[in-house]
């Protein structure tokens, strides 16, 4: 809480979901597409093929445009844009990491340079000198991955570096090697992609066919070890984050479910392709490509949301609490932390607990979970974030302050009742009061689940368990609303019970 | 609960510092080559020189130099953010959509870069309208980062600002203390930018010429700005005077000179090392002061000091290697054998093809 905070409007979540997919999509293509280059000009060169030579001319242009400026500045921006959204994990990675960076960099001077002379080199170099200059440039580029891959994989699962603090042990961390072999994989999926995009654009014929068949058996390639590294991925990370993820986390499981979809697609439109080599729409590898850059978009999703509630799993929380400094927030409160004030103590407490992961009404928006609610229940569900859907990080500041935060959040949201707002009432009403009453718990379906508890329940037992649910001792809060909503909210849990004996 | 404390310095802050201050050099080297060689260019062009061999040639270098600017400011901005945490951070935030605006500037730039470049070598003709985006672009991205850098030197004002508006929309209000030095720093451009047009047109008279006037003109406007920025520091300049960075001051300023001797004469090596030397004592000189005001408000000295000489050691050689290896790739394209030019497909069978 050193820092100022950055209140923008689109959520911290969404932009670095924008910058971080469209870099990760250029920069993975711009290390396969390196080997694709080069192997291709290799084999065309041995085979004298002046128009797969050709072929390669034009895709090389493409690469140079899209992986030199894109991939390159898109880099620059994540640089960027950590800095502004969580500052102190990136002062973190930075003092932790530097060398790692240094060391990145060190490639990243190799690879552009080589990417430049490569491009440029195509009419003034000779075979043995153009195809040297390729090679160090795939070398270059793959190197820069083994590096960042190291610090990426390191924020999920730091390992024992909790414990040491050793630069070599949470680089090389538990899911290191199967990351690299994924993220190898998806390098070569990624230039047969791009390279099928450019192929698509030659008339139909004979050497289309061929150039179709060739780079597809690329994507094939890469997704097949793809698939592989996503899966020893899965296994490599350690059983306390996934059972919870499987528990309680819907989105990184909905973005890993949505990311193997994906990449079943990807391998179907490869296939169909390869079927219609000859006379290949752009369409075709067009579609394919927005595939290939959904299924890294939810591939990230997965990865991010996974470290929930951290930003670096065990060390500093999504929000930018160190965890290291728990103790003193419990004993002084988050207020006395905070460098940088504007003024007003509850948004300074709602923008450094809250607003990095959820604004009032866009990105997460806290009003479909807070209108028809109140200021008690607010800061009730402020106190115990930890237990609630999603893995959220503790709160960690006084009673006062929860309060506050729940001032500010009530003061924005609509504060009508919940009838009203839905304009339902009686059974209609039920499940929209649940929802926003237990459902941030209790997810019907899954662990959390309590609805066997109300089997067999009468209203007046509903009831009473309402009236106690703060001292049940789970971190519930009392139910405060409205009579009207109560019986609703009863009724439904009644009906939910009934469904469970059956 | 006993986790490590991320609050250090992975090596002594002098060799932090030391590779901070030189990769920023090569930055600025590469930056002013681009920088001042695109005003250089608008500048002829508006003299109706748009089709002129010389000019059309460095235009084709431009999304080279642009490459090697970013590549080359990357490094410095790692060791800055290392060394100087909280405040460049704090600043940025308070302009972030600024401070994130700068990455469409440059992708803006570069594009137009390549879009000029490919278009001189197609039709022999410069792109005005794209040099001019390009250019605008280079302004943005100069006066942020000016704006920016300011204002990290003032942890008051950021917390003054940030006080009245947290969007990110704030703009350093203290032009006083950026303006002389971003004019400085632009001036200083056109002088390195004027000393590559005389370098690369050395044979060329008037091309030469050309050169030699905007290295002369620019550092002799650069000096005024540059002196005039001096005075601006009032606070601080009596301090800044009580230290070596007084006589660094000194000797860049001969160095300067000196390196104007000998692109007279035309013995550019000599020339051009003394102007880079020259560039990385005022790149000294602004750190100092950058301390200075900053004072006891933020020290980097006040991190622990932690060395990780392993992953240090495994960067060094890295970076040597990388330098061998570029070395080797850019001997292998402007020294060795080429292909004959305009039939790369011939020059493949005759070299490659079945036996």
């Amino acid at each position: 809480m050193n820092y100022p905070f950055w209140d923008e409007p689109i959520g911290y979540g969404m932009l670095m979901g924008l910058i971080a997919v469209l870099h990760v999509f250029i920069s993975h293509f711009a290390i396969g597409g390196g080997l694709f280059l080069v192997v291709t000009e290799q084999q065309a060169r041995r085979a004298n093929d002046q128009p797969m030579l050709g072929f390669l001319m034009k895709l090389s242009r493409f690469f140079a445009l899209t992986t030199l400026v894109l991939g390159a500045l898109t880099g620059v921006a994540i640089w960027f844009i950590i800095g502004l959204l969580n500052p102190v994990a990136t002062e973190a990675l930075i003092h932790n990491y530097v060398w790692g960076w240094a060391i990145e960099w060190t490639f990243f001077v190799v690879e552009i340079t080589a990417a430049l002379l490569y491009y440029y080199g195509w009419q003034r170099l000779t075979a043995t000198a153009h195809l040297a200059i390729g090679w160090i440039y795939f070398a270059a580029a793959w190197l820069s991955l083994v590096i960042i891959n190291g610090i990426i994989t390191f924020m999920l699962t730091p390992g024992q570096w909790l414990a040491n603090g050793e630069f070599w042990t949470g680089f090389f961390n538990p899911t290191y090697w199967p990351s690299l072999v994924m993220r190898t994989g998806v390098c070569v999926m990624l230039a047969g992609l791009y390279a099928l995009l450019v192929a698509a654009r030659y008339e139909a014929g004979q050497f289309k066919k061929r150039l179709v068949l060739q780079v597809t058996t690329w994507g094939l390639l890469g997704l097949a070890i793809t698939a592989v590294g996503e899966m020893w991925y899965w296994r490599a990370i350690p059983s306390a984050i996934t059972t919870k993820a499987l528990q309680i986390m819907p989105i990184p499981m909905e973005a890993l479910h949505t990311s193997v979809w994906l990449a079943a697609a990807i391998g179907a439109l490869l296939v169909a392709a390869r079927a219609m080599a000859r006379r290949m729409p752009v369409f075709v590898a067009g579609i394919a490509m927005l595939t290939g850059l959904a299924w890294f978009g939810a591939f990230e999703m997965f990865r991010e949301a996974l470290r929930k509630p951290y930003v670096i799993t065990g060390y500093i929380y999504g929000n930018g609490v160190e965890v290291a400094l728990t103790d003193r927030y419990k004993k002084e409160g988050y207020a006395a932390q905070i460098n940088y004030k504007t003024g007003d103590e509850s948004a300074d407490l709602f923008l450094h607990s809250c607003r990095s992961c959820h604004t009032i009404d866009g990105y997460h928006a806290l009003r479909t979970a807070f209108d028809g609610t109140d200021r008690k229940f607010i800061a009730e569900i402020v106190s115990n974030a930890h237990l609630l859907k999603g893995n959220m990080p503790p709160f960690l500041g006084t009673t006062a302050e929860a309060d506050k935060i729940a001032g500010y959040i009530y003061a924005r949201v609509d504060q009508r009742p919940l009838a009203e707002i839905c304009r339902a009432e009686g059974v209609d009403l039920g499940p929209k009061a649940y929802a926003v009453r237990c459902a941030n718990c209790h997810i019907p379906g899954t662990a959390s689940d309590k609805s066997k508890s109300f089997a067999g329940q009468s209203a007046d037992d509903l009831n009473t368990l309402l009236d106690n649910a703060a001292s049940l001792g789970e971190g519930m809060p009392d139910y405060t609303g409205p009579p009207a909503e109560r019986a609703a909210l009863v009724a439904y849990m009644q009906g939910l019970g009934k469904q469970v004996k059956k | 609960m006993n986790l490590p404390n991320y609050e250090f310095l992975s090596a002594p802050l002098w060799l932090v510092t030391a590779l901070h201050l030189l990769t920023l050099t090569l930055h600025f080297a590469a930056m002013n080559f681009l920088f001042g060689g695109l005003i250089i260019v608008l500048h002829a062009g508006l003299r109706k020189r748009w089709d002129d061999p010389t000019l059309v040639k460095f235009v084709r270098l431009f999304p080279a130099a642009m490459a090697a600017t970013v590549t080359l400011g990357v490094a410095p901005l790692l060791f800055l953010q290392m060394t100087f945490p909280k405040p460049v951070y704090s600043a940025a935030i308070v302009s972030g959509w600024f401070w994130l605006g700068v990455i469409g500037a440059v992708i803006i730039t570069y594009y137009a870069l390549y879009w000029c470049s490919l278009r001189s070598e197609r039709t022999g003709r410069i792109s005005r309208s794209a040099l001019l985006l390009a250019v605008a672009g280079l302004v943005y991205v100069s006066v942020v980062y000016s704006s920016v850098f300011a204002m990290a030197e003032r942890p008051g004002l950021i917390h003054e600002l940030y006080a009245k508006n947290q969007s990110g929309l704030v703009f350093n209000p203290a032009t006083g203390d950026y303006a002389l030095r971003w004019l400085h720093m632009v001036l200083g451009a056109v002088t390195v930018g004027g000393f590559f047009v005389g370098m690369l047109g050395r044979n060329e008279t008037v091309t030469f010429q050309t050169g030699k006037a905007y290295f002369v003109g620019g550092m002799a406007l650069a000096s005024v700005a540059g002196i005039a920025y001096l005075m601006t520091l009032q606070p601080i300049l009596a301090q800044l005077m009580q230290t070596p960075a007084s006589w660094v001051l000194l000797v860049a300023i001969l160095l300067s000179l000196g390196s104007l001797h000998f692109f007279f004469k035309k013995i550019f090596c000599m020339s051009g090392t003394m102007l880079f030397v020259s560039m990385l004592g005022m790149v000294y000189v602004r750190h100092i002061v950058r301390l200075l005001r900053l004072g006891d408000q933020f020290r980097p000295d006040s991190f622990r000091i932690a060395p990780q000489w392993g992953p240090f050691a495994l960067f060094l050689a890295c970076f040597v290697i990388a330098l061998v290896v570029v070395a080797y790739m850019l001997w292998l394209f402007f020294g060795a054998k080429r292909a004959e030019r305009g039939d790369i497909m011939q020059s493949v069978s005759q070299e490659t093809g079945p036996r």
